[in-house]
């Protein structure tokens, strides 16, 4: 028989992935030249956009210390995309080599690359799933496997949930996931604002769109970011920059003030 | 982590040293953190700095210089994250600087050599280490890429499997073939119908099982089909047995295409006439009705209409609903497909509740659309009164997975009433009034109209045939002339498309028309613009005359990401220059965001710029000015102003026009009177064929010299 060639779109090299287009942004080479010819479009207009994935970046290494500094010790990132560098489970794991991290992404070159990245971490596994399907997520076999939802844990969902467009109602999502945590769980979140940006924003947000990607980028103000939270309680500094977020050295911040603030990141408490 | 191999004595000489290296490293530290993405505290990356500036200054107090360590510290800086050129720009800068005014190399001058070089390895070693680790990553990333293929694949495989499974235990005879009838595949069944082993298959073409009286009308068939004139054969066809025997099949060829859209392979499946009686109604049952929704599918539905038209009432006839659900994309999209299949099964029992008292067939067909022929009576209530309870019946909520789901749907409308009228005409126009009832409000519907019909079925075609038509050389460039009224003397030249249709010259307007509805506007636009470009350079060249050339783009054109860029390669490929050219952008547009920015653009290059179809309302008046216009041309519609109600009007707000400085032309002018009038308001030029025929270019030079 004559067999059909098929490719899934996330699989066609001639489509940006933001995944890859951010990991190039962080100075990464996980990418193909489609989407570092994105990140150079989107540079021209945002000159400094590498700085703010940066910070957002670095604001992960921060915000898991903060967890495990609080006694985590299992890990649910939503959203992982490629593994770059400072993942969850090396951060964790450095300190705390028992921590267990279930990476979730729905991009199959995402997954089929951690995948490989983790075969020898048996505490370390990735799921093949779509972030607006929790319960498919939640009780996954590999997460009942490797995560005990009787216990705290902590969920991340950065740089991912302005990917999700009201109509999913990410509010009604998240607050699915936080129902199903334990007291004394953390969420940190990460998302992009367009309060106190000027029109480069939109103009990047335009050249998402244009590009032949399916994903659209949705900014959120600050009162409807801070929702998604639900009734856990943000510590301390709250929702802010994500710059000003307990920033401890000079690669946690950006020269440009904008960069610093054009994603909010918090982290909050299941009380 | 650990320094580089053969450590030399990381010491420095002084306390006061020491107090300068963890400066020195801290500076570093703070610049490549500020630079690149290292995952490491502040603390830990100081740190990290400080052990392999111990090792430089280490190296760089013995002989002879141990480059090869060096080049191990470049390495290892770009161990630390992903540090690039950013990192080693900041790296060599701060060592070049700060090296030289440690303690342990003074007199700085003794040691310069040395750290020019040490800095140099040190890049060698970055290099070195970058590239080894963009490979690595880009490695790994072919690597998933190809696991992501093959779990796909996967998949895929699986999925063959079940068709496998179809194949082999199905009662009728598949038998898939090459696009030139050679056999790939048989099963079972067909092999019990010819008597023959799959073994004896091997090599035989499909026509050489078929009887040699009808192989030709198959041939004829399947190369249809190739040739995509045809959806799929479905005939009755004569095999030959063993015994020499003939079977009287049904035979159904459906082509599949690969990838590429390229003719792949054909699926044949032969059902022996005999078993199809034993088999027909199981088959009816299986392949007539909608699995999902259990309703009858379009086929089913089809044939049921062309039995219903024929025994039609005479008087009331029948009449066939396409339905359309708007929206049910977002629905899909934002709640699940799983949703949105409930939905269907939902929208279905409701459509057929709504027609119970009806002698009526409610039938899925794909996707979201529906069909449903109602028999009429003398007590069937009208086309409207059935399309308005529709929609009151589908905006009363679905409740689907917990969620009230309320919907609407465009419908198009056809009536049949003649026994001889042929069921796939009513289909098809009943699908031809929904695509218009869905341009317009959503939960409309539409009742098909002959008329209507075939002026859009003749533009549709006069559409699709103009490519070819501009590949054949039918299109050509015509030259019009643009007017002075005070003087009567042409001031400049329009170019314009003319088109040898295929019965009769189609003009301009309408070419531009057409071309627009297709999209091929922008290359035609391109190649008028280049054409004419062209000529006009050429007439200016040599001392002759050069009017300024006029050409108006269409909506479309004006928003075209690449219009700035057509223009620019026009400019450049025929020397014309930018101030001789005038680009006319129809009014209506500029407040779309792209079009605005290729006027902006464009007269920022020296383009005069234009508006057309300019309609002197106050949105006009003020795009007129704004964007660096230069001139405005006053659509054909008022070129009668002067004659109606509204010459009072015109008579303030050309003033107030020509106080924003602009160039008034007027396009459409037909008599002198005309030309006249607005001479006499104070219009600059015009246009129109009060002042010529749209020419070739030899004639319109000819008489443009004649002119002068």
């Amino acid at each position: 028989m004559v067999q059909q060639e098929w490719i899934p779109r996330s699989v066609d090299v001639s489509v940006p992935s933001m995944a890859r287009t951010y990991d190039f942004l962080l100075g990464g080479a996980h990418n193909f030249a489609v989407d570092r010819e994105l990140a150079v479009h989107v540079s021209r207009v945002m000159p400094d956009a590498r700085s703010a994935a940066r910070v957002n970046r670095a604001f992960l290494g921060r915000a898991v210390r903060f967890m495990t500094d609080r006694g985590v010790r299992q890990f649910l990132d939503i959203g992982s995309g490629i593994p770059t560098v400072a993942n969850v489970h090396e951060v964790a794991q450095a300190e705390f080599p028992e921590s267990r991290v279930v990476y979730v992404d729905k991009d199959p070159v995402a997954v089929a690359h951690s995948e490989l990245l983790l075969a020898d971490n048996d505490r370390a596994t990735i799921v093949h799933a779509d972030m607006r399907d929790p319960e498919s997520i939640l009780d996954h076999p590999e997460t009942r496997d490797l995560l005990d939802l009787d216990q705290p844990v902590g969920l991340l969902m950065l740089m991912m949930l302005h990917w999700v467009p009201d109509a999913d109602d990410p509010w009604e999502l998240t607050a699915r996931y936080r129902d199903a945590l334990a007291p004394g769980s953390h969420l940190a979140i990460t998302h992009v604002t367009a309060d106190g940006q000027d029109e480069r924003l939109s103009e990047v947000t335009g050249l998402i769109e244009e590009s032949r990607s399916a994903d659209r980028l949705t900014e959120r103000p600050h009162h409807r970011v801070r929702a998604l939270f639900g009734d856990f309680e943000l510590v301390e500094p709250g929702l802010v920059g994500c710059a000003a977020w307990r920033p401890a050295g000079r690669g946690d911040i950006s020269d440009t003030s904008e960069m610093n603030t054009v994603i909010y990141g918090g982290v909050a408490r299941k009380p | 982590m650990s320094s580089p191999g053969s450590t030399p004595d990381p010491r420095p000489a002084s306390p006061d040293g020491s107090r300068a290296r963890d400066l020195l490293a801290r500076k570093w530290g703070y610049l490549l953190s500020g630079a690149e993405m290292i995952p490491l505290t502040a603390e830990e990356l100081e740190r990290e700095l400080r052990e392999q500036l111990d090792v430089l200054c280490a190296v760089l107090t013995r002989d002879p210089l141990d480059l090869a360590a060096v080049e191990r510290v470049g390495g290892h800086v770009v161990s630390l994250g992903h540090v690039g050129e950013d990192g080693l720009r900041h790296t060599a800068e701060v060592l070049a600087a700060g090296l030289p005014a440690l303690p342990e190399f003074q007199p700085a001058g003794a040691h310069a050599d040395r750290i020019t070089r040490a800095i140099g390895a040190l890049a060698t070693g970055f290099l070195v280490a970058n590239r080894r680790s963009v490979l690595e990553q880009q490695e790994r990333m072919q690597l998933s890429l190809l696991k992501a293929v093959r779990d796909a694949k996967w998949n895929l495989k699986e999925s063959q499997a079940r068709f496998d499974e179809v194949v082999t235990s199905s009662a009728s005879g598949i038998v898939i073939v090459g696009v030139d009838g050679g056999l790939i595949r048989v099963n079972s069944a067909i092999c019990d119908i010819l008597d023959l082993t799959a073994g004896e298959l091997i090599d035989k073409t499909l026509f050489d099982l078929v009887d040699p009286g009808t192989v030709g009308k198959l041939r004829a068939a399947m190369l249809a089909v190739v040739e995509g004139r045809q959806d799929r054969v479905r005939q009755s066809q004569r095999l030959v047995r063993r015994n020499g025997d003939v079977a009287r099949i049904s035979l159904t060829a459906s082509l599949l295409r690969d990838a590429d859209g390229e003719p792949g392979h054909f699926v044949v499946v032969v059902e022996d006439g005999t078993e199809l009686v034993l088999l027909q109604s199981e088959l009816n049952r299986q392949a007539l009705n909608d699995v999902l929704t259990g309703l009858p599918n379009r086929q089913f539905f089809s044939s049921y209409l062309e039995g219903a038209v024929r025994r039609a009432d005479p008087v009331h006839g029948v009449t066939l609903l396409h339905l359309d659900l708007d929206a049910f994309g977002m629905v899909c999209d934002s709640l699940g497909w799983r949703t949105g299949e409930r939905l269907l099964v939902h929208v279905g029992q409701r459509l057929k509740s709504l027609l119970a008292l009806e002698k009526a067939m409610v039938a899925r067909f794909d996707g979201d659309e529906f069909g449903i022929l109602v028999e009429n009576t003398a007590a069937t209530p009208d086309i409207a009164t059935i399309a308005a309870a529709v929609n009151r019946e589908l905006a009363e909520p679905l409740y689907v997975d917990g969620r009230g789901l309320a919907l609407s749907a465009s419908i198009g409308v056809a009536r049949g009433s003649a026994r001889d009228q042929d069921h796939t005409e009513l289909l098809r126009a009943a699908d031809q009034a929904l695509r218009r009832a869905k341009a317009e409000r959503r939960g409309q519907w539409v009742l098909f109209d002959p008329n209507q019909d075939t002026a859009a079925r003749s533009t549709h075609a006069l559409a699709v045939g103009m490519p070819g038509a501009w590949e054949q050389g039918e299109l050509s460039v015509r030259y019009r002339p643009v007017v002075r009224l005070s003087d009567g003397v042409v001031d400049g030249v329009e170019a314009v498309l003319l088109w040898e249709g295929p019965q009769r010259p189609v003009a301009h307007e309408r070419c531009v028309e057409l071309a627009e509805m297709t999209g091929l506007i922008l290359p035609l636009g391109e190649w008028l613009l280049g054409t004419a470009a062209g000529q006009v350079r050429w007439w200016g060249q040599g001392g002759g005359v050069a009017p300024p050339l006029t050409v108006a783009v269409t909506a479309h054109q004006a928003s075209d990401a690449d219009l700035v860029s057509r223009v620019v390669r026009v400019l450049e490929n025929t020397g014309l220059r930018a101030d001789r050219l005038v680009v006319g952008v129809p009014v209506g547009v500029v407040a779309v965001p792209e079009a605005a920015d290729n006027l902006g653009v464009l007269a920022e290059m020296g383009v005069r710029t234009a508006l057309e179809d300019f309609g002197l309302g106050p949105d006009d008046l003020a795009a007129a000015q704004g964007f660096g216009v230069r001139s405005v041309r006053v659509a054909k519609r008022l070129v009668d102003l002067g004659t109606g109600r509204g010459a009072g009007f015109a008579n303030v707000l050309i003033p107030v026009l020509h106080e924003t400085g602009v160039l008034i032309a007027v396009d459409g002018v037909t008599t002198e009177a005309q030309a006249t009038w607005w001479r006499d308001r104070g219009a600059d030029v015009a246009t129109g064929p009060h002042f010529g025929p749209d020419q070739p270019a030899a004639a319109f030079y000819e008489g443009l010299q004649v002119h002068l």
